[in-house]
């Protein structure tokens, strides 16, 4: 069995330091490692990353993040990744990790995504540049993350992205803003490989759970719609437990 | 200009509630009612819900605003979910 706690949208700044903490201090007891959907600040600055580490660093479980749109929004992404980075916490894009946790090999692979729409609704690749690179930028964030997904060797598989891989997540936001929320080519990718759970954020308006087109499970963790700390997911169960975390 | 409530004033309130720095929240809805905007969604924390509605009452002084935002809680769950 694995328990993996998960959130997005935390957009930490100095003014909410201090609110997760007790919650955090809890994790060894009811999860193995802690997951984040991205949006980890306001604004993208090296000065709000260090902030988001004092908030959310030198916690008891492994911590695995993928940036948000908020955390490209000064261009300092790369030095936003080296602050957590260097403080321990491990940064996907394109990438993958994976955790021993009791004997469980957990992967994790990870990528902001970007957007799109989703079938019969979507972007395509053609005509203007503008559009060309819209597109081809989520074209290429997703063949990255199905190439990651398939690599990966573990028992039990995660894909962790800041866009939505699913419409049925969105459920709650204006229709007409789908296309800048989440596109289906992270689903596609999501189902090429034999993933276990998809989570995502950015939708502070939508609804917790999906499904992709091939059967794997989608949970929207975005901060304003778990209205807790982080939620928590069991992989690999042994037994069917639903029961309480901790009192 | 006036600031009538109409849909470009509504536009112009959530292009400020994104792209000014000082609020930077795509997660905020305004309602358009009779003669008054209602501000909804959640925030991270009561001073940037205080900043918002600082801003669009500075912005937009003829307008009537309801602020309805709240603060997302952030307490530990008691619950785990199984996925299968």
């Amino acid at each position: 069995m694995i328990r993996i706690a998960a959130v997005g949208d935390v957009h930490v700044d100095k003014d909410v330091l201090g609110r997760y903490r007790p919650a955090l201090e809890q994790l060894p007891e009811v999860a193995d490692a802690l997951l984040i959907a991205g949006d980890l600040t306001r604004h993208g600055t090296v000065e709000e990353a260090t902030s988001f580490v004092t908030e959310f660093g030198e916690l008891a479980v492994p911590v695995v993040v993928v940036l948000g749109n908020h955390d490209h929004q000064s261009d300092q992404q790369d030095e936003v990744a080296a602050v957590l980075t260097d403080a321990g916490i491990t940064v996907l894009e394109g990438t993958s990790v994976v955790l021993d946790l009791h004997g469980h090999r957990l992967g994790i692979a990870g990528a902001k995504g970007f957007g799109g729409g989703f079938a019969g609704a979507s972007a395509s690749n053609f005509g203007e540049r503008e559009m060309k690179n819209f597109v081809g930028t989520t074209v290429r964030i997703a063949d990255q993350l199905g190439a990651t997904l398939r690599a990966t060797e573990c028992d039990a598989l995660v894909a962790l992205t800041h866009y939505s891989p699913v419409p049925e997540t969105l459920v709650g936001e204006p229709l007409e803003i789908y296309p800048f929320l989440g596109s289906y080519l992270l689903a596609q990718a999501i189902d090429s490989a034999p993933t276990a759970l998809a989570l995502h954020g950015h939708a502070h308006h939508g609804s917790e759970r999906g499904r992709t087109a091939g059967g794997v499970p989608v949970r929207n963790v975005a901060h304003p719609v778990i209205k807790q700390a982080f939620n928590v997911y069991q992989l690999l169960s042994e037994d069917v437990d639903s029961g309480l975390v901790r009192a | 200009m006036t600031n009538e409530v109409d849909e470009y004033l509504e536009a112009r309130i959530q292009r400020l509630l994104t792209e000014d720095a000082t609020i930077a929240e795509q997660g905020i809805t305004v309602q358009r009612r009779e003669q008054i905007v209602v501000l909804g969604g959640e925030v991270e924390s009561a001073q940037r819900r205080d900043e918002i509605c600082r801003q669009i009452n500075t912005h937009f002084p003829d307008v009537e605003i309801a602020c309805d935002i709240g603060i997302v809680r952030a307490q530990a769950p008691t619950e785990v979910e199984e996925i299968s």
